[in-house]
């Protein structure tokens, strides 16, 4: 730390701190706030402790049957998105490909799109193409959504690594896939348990694809939420919110295990 | 015998640019042969050629025999020492020189392990075996990247400027270690630089590579002490190049300096007219001035080197440089005699 830094940078660094502080980590507490509550309705602070929102939520075979569904599509969109992307950011690494600024900033376009034009694309192309949605829709729509992340984090990897590697193991007796498999893809890994990471995340949290592909049968849990919201809003949805961040920070935490026990081996 | 690589008449274009303009080349099994120049030669581009990291544009490649044109690197009896060593991270030192056994299935699990054991060991390095390769220095990952290239005993051995990212006194016993261990195994090696130090010391052959075409190849001692152009000579080590005009004199020639002085020459009759001649700068000596020597020059620099001292002159406008023994000693501004042995100076082809 500088040592010598002004009083106005440093008051600038405590104000800037206690606004992250607010914002991000506030409504955090005010959901977990609230999901603990004893009464009907949702308000902060809490009235009276109690557990009997988890337990409506436990034994709510709608919202049981969201998070299943949730969790299902997050984890086909995971495989879907970390092979497509994992595959593309190794094409674009090795940059043989005609016109590799033109693919890569394609591959990174629904990171800028508005997800809302992306979704109502979908949806009118799905309809014409397909018919009904159905999970295979949000599974695509996810899928969409999710590469570029993970074609970033396995990119933001792979630039950092020795460019011969590649040809080293060629000149070594593998040939074009072993190469790849024995040497890219370790060299990627971290990169890409990140991208997957991120991949399951914005699947399990994603609303606007979902909402505009949801049908009868298929609701996300996030989607669940807001039907919630709309029509009978109760402490419920505070108790699902404070069980999805739950689970955001664990495998937050198992990522970081993973990914940290990968930066001292490898 | 055939030779252990042999390349016709290559070359190589990229986007429509020619960087090998045709190189025929032939190496004898066992020999140490370094392909020399500046950047831009197409040395390391040769280089790749011979991997089969680059495909020729036209010619052909034979390694041990077999037509490998357009083989790709996996199934050439080569192996390579990447200029940054490109040592597998995730791997450890000993899986490192395990990997072309691994890759090439060469033997059973143990054998290999054996076999990269004793690399290792052939490199001084079988008590780091289990470490990674970013927990060793820079030598030390250099030897890894040798005993990986070893290992798997190929036809050719190739190095990428293997040397240039270690410190002076580090390339120095590389080096002698990289003479040694061509001596133990054998291997057919062809070794890339830019340094003609290295490329004399190391090596059975030299090759002077100059924009994509070979401008002389020979034993260390001819390039150096026989250059046949002014490009390998002033490539090939510290010389004084001078532009002269021959003329006949007695049974031999003479060269007539700029301002009239002359230098004597030795060997067969020359061609006349405007030419450039080579002098080495240990082979120019320097007595106190006296009327009858043979050419005046005025001392314009010492530089005091510890066990000789390098003077630089100015000899009829030409600016020569040349290395003394440390005992003699002349001043700046000083006039000097210039004794050069008429058989030490070269006249350049070009």
């Amino acid at each position: 730390m500088v040592e010598a830094a002004p009083r106005s940078i440093r008051a600038a660094t405590a104000l800037y701190l206690a606004a992250v502080l607010v914002f991000v980590l506030g409504p955090l507490v005010v959901v977990a706030g609230v999901s603990f509550t004893g009464g009907e309705y949702i308000a902060f602070p809490p009235q009276g402790l109690s557990l009997r929102w988890y337990e409506a939520i436990l034994t709510s075979s709608v919202y049981v049957g969201a998070a299943w569904t949730s969790l299902k599509l997050a984890v086909v969109v995971t495989i879907s998105a970390t092979v497509l992307g994992a595959g593309a950011a190794i094409a674009l690494h090795r940059g043989r490909l005609p016109a590799t600024s033109a693919l890569s900033a394609l591959f990174l376009s629904p990171l800028v799109l508005p997800s809302i034009i992306f979704a109502l694309g979908l949806l009118t192309l799905w309809s014409s193409l397909v018919g009904r949605t159905s999970f295979y829709a949000l599974w695509l729509g996810h899928t969409v959504i999710a590469v570029p992340y993970v074609i970033r984090t396995a990119l933001a990897v792979l630039s950092t690594s020795d460019k011969f590697l590649e040809e080293a193991a060629r000149t070594m007796g593998a040939g074009p896939w072993k190469a790849i498999l024995h040497v890219v893809i370790p060299q990627a890994l971290p990169g890409i348990a990140a991208g997957a990471f991120f991949a399951f995340n914005i699947s399990f949290d994603e609303a606007i694809v979902s909402l505009f592909l949801r049908s009868p049968e298929i609701t996300t849990l996030p989607i669940q939420i807001y039907t919630q919201l709309e029509f009978s809003p109760d402490p419920s949805i505070a108790a699902v919110s404070t069980l999805m961040i739950g689970l955001t920070v664990l495998l937050i935490f198992v990522i970081d295990r993973v990914l940290g026990i990968q930066k001292v081996a490898g | 015998m055939t030779a252990a690589v042999h390349l016709d008449n290559v070359t190589k274009s990229f986007a429509g640019v020619q960087i090998i303009k045709g190189i025929s080349l032939s190496i004898q099994k066992g020999e140490f042969v370094s392909l020399l120049g500046p950047s831009g030669c197409g040395k390391t581009t040769l280089l790749r050629i011979i991997a089969g990291l680059e495909e020729a544009t036209s010619g052909s490649i034979h390694i041990g025999g077999t037509d490998s044109t357009r083989l790709p690197p996996e199934q050439r009896d080569i192996a390579m020492v990447f200029q940054s060593y490109a040592l597998l991270p995730h791997l450890t030192v000993l899986e490192n020189v395990m990997f072309p056994l691994r890759m090439r299935k060469l033997g059973n699990r143990a054998e290999q392990r054996e076999r990269a054991e004793a690399a290792l060991k052939l490199v001084q390095l079988s008590h780091l075996a289990q470490r990674r390769p970013r927990q060793l220095s820079g030598g030390q990952q250099q030897r890894v990247a040798v005993a990986r290239a070893i290992v798997s005993s190929p036809q050719v051995l190739l190095l990428d400027e293997p040397l240039s990212n270690l410190d002076a006194r580090l390339r120095e016993s590389m080096q002698e270690e990289l003479i040694q261990l061509h001596r133990q195994t054998g291997l057919t090696t062809v070794f890339v630089t830019h340094d003609q130090e290295e490329a004399l010391s190391l090596s059975d052959r030299v090759v002077l590579l100059n924009a994509g075409l070979i401008e002389q190849e020979g034993i260390p001692d001819e390039l150096y002490v026989a250059p046949h152009s002014r490009f390998a000579a002033s490539f090939m080590g510290s010389t004084n190049l001078l532009e002269v005009h021959l003329e006949p004199s007695g049974d031999g020639a003479r060269a007539l300096l700029p301002a009239g002085q002359s230098l004597v020459l030795g060997g067969a009759p020359h061609k006349r007219g405007k030419a450039t001649v080579m002098v080495r700068q240990e082979d120019v000596r320097l007595a106190p001035a006296s009327a009858g020597a043979a050419a005046t020059a005025t001392l314009v620099t010492r530089i005091f080197l510890g066990s000789r001292t390098r003077y630089v002159l100015d000899l009829d406008g030409h600016m020569i440089r040349c290395l003394a023994p440390a005992d003699q000693h002349f001043d700046v501004g000083e006039k000097v005699s210039v004794l050069i042995q008429p058989d030490r100076i070269r006249v350049l082809a070009d």
